[in-house]
């Protein structure tokens, strides 16, 4: 029951960029802040793009950007990107069953995939945005 | 984000036993005959659960497995955390030591994954072995 690597470096990369003034942002600025090997972070972004989570702009001043507004971006629609797969237990109908398995399918793990869903689903990239910086605002009042 | 079949079958383990017999103790054997599970893998399933103080071991003629405590007791996020360990899809949630990002103490992510692990243990430690046997025998009631 982990989120992968993928997916964690992933959601930083593209909250990251959510964050930046500028219009175009580059991978080797976010690879920097966020401590992610620009390689990688290559690879996350070619998956990113192809699922139209984030818009590339090629030439010397080329870079990122994201396709929507950060309110109108979602952590569902990101991880599951990033995730393949955001199910406790898989999307496929298994055969066989017994009443039993199928029963506990639907109170329990259908059940925690659907809360899951709901706090990703209204989760926004704004949302995160502004929480962070409320929570970089209360460390620098920690720290003077 | 899967969860591992270690730890479904251990619910639908006890799930069997809160629902079949609540009273005396179970052969693994039948466990097995009935849920499809294999007899090795119920054994090691029911070491950890064991260990983790909701089953028994009773000796003997009768001897098998029996529920150490009551089944109004025994949440799903017990019998679960039996086998994970802990709910969180990301380690940081409750050991932040180990992430080892260079910027970790401004991780614009960490938030969200402390969400989510509430969302999860919320779920999971308000469904009993209690609630589950009661709407499962209303099922099969319904059902017949």
């Amino acid at each position: 029951m982990k989120i992968s690597t993928r997916g964690r470096y992933g959601l930083r990369a593209v909250i990251d960029l959510a964050m930046q003034e500028e219009e175009c942002v580059s991978l080797a600025e976010i690879a920097a802040r966020q401590d992610i090997s620009f390689n990688y972070l290559e690879s996350i972004f070619s998956y990113l793009r192809r699922a139209g989570i984030v818009i590339g702009t090629a030439g010397s001043l080329g870079g990122y950007t994201l396709s929507k507004t950060a309110a109108e971006m979602n952590l569902y629609d990101i991880l599951k990107v990033l995730e393949g797969e955001l199910s406790m237990t898989g999307s496929h109908e298994p055969e066989n069953e017994t009443d039993l398995r199928s029963f506990l399918r639907e109170e329990v793990w259908d059940v925690i995939d659907k809360n899951i869903e709901e706090v990703l689903k209204k989760t926004t990239i704004k949302h995160m945005k502004e929480e962070f910086s409320k929570q970089e605002d209360s460390n620098f009042c920690a720290g003077l | 984000m899967k969860l591992s079949t270690k730890s479904r079958y251990a619910l639908e383990g006890l799930a069997y036993i809160a629902i079949y017999s609540p009273n005396e103790a179970i052969r693994i054997k039948q466990i097995a005959e009935d849920t499809g599970i294999t007899v090795a893998y119920l054994e090691q399933i029911f070491f950890l659960l064991k260990k983790a103080g909701l089953l028994l071991t009773v000796r003997g003629a009768k001897g098998g497995f029996l529920l150490a405590q009551s089944p109004k007791d025994i949440t799903v996020g017990m019998v679960l955390r039996a086998i994970e360990h802990d709910l969180a899809p990301v380690k940081c949630v409750y050991d932040l030591e180990s992430c080892t990002s260079k910027v970790r103490s401004s991780c614009v992510n960490r938030q969200i994954w402390v969400r989510l692990t509430n969302a999860i243990e919320n779920t999971v430690d308000n469904i009993t072995l209690e609630d589950l046997k009661v709407k499962y025998l209303k099922r099969k009631g319904d059902v017949t």
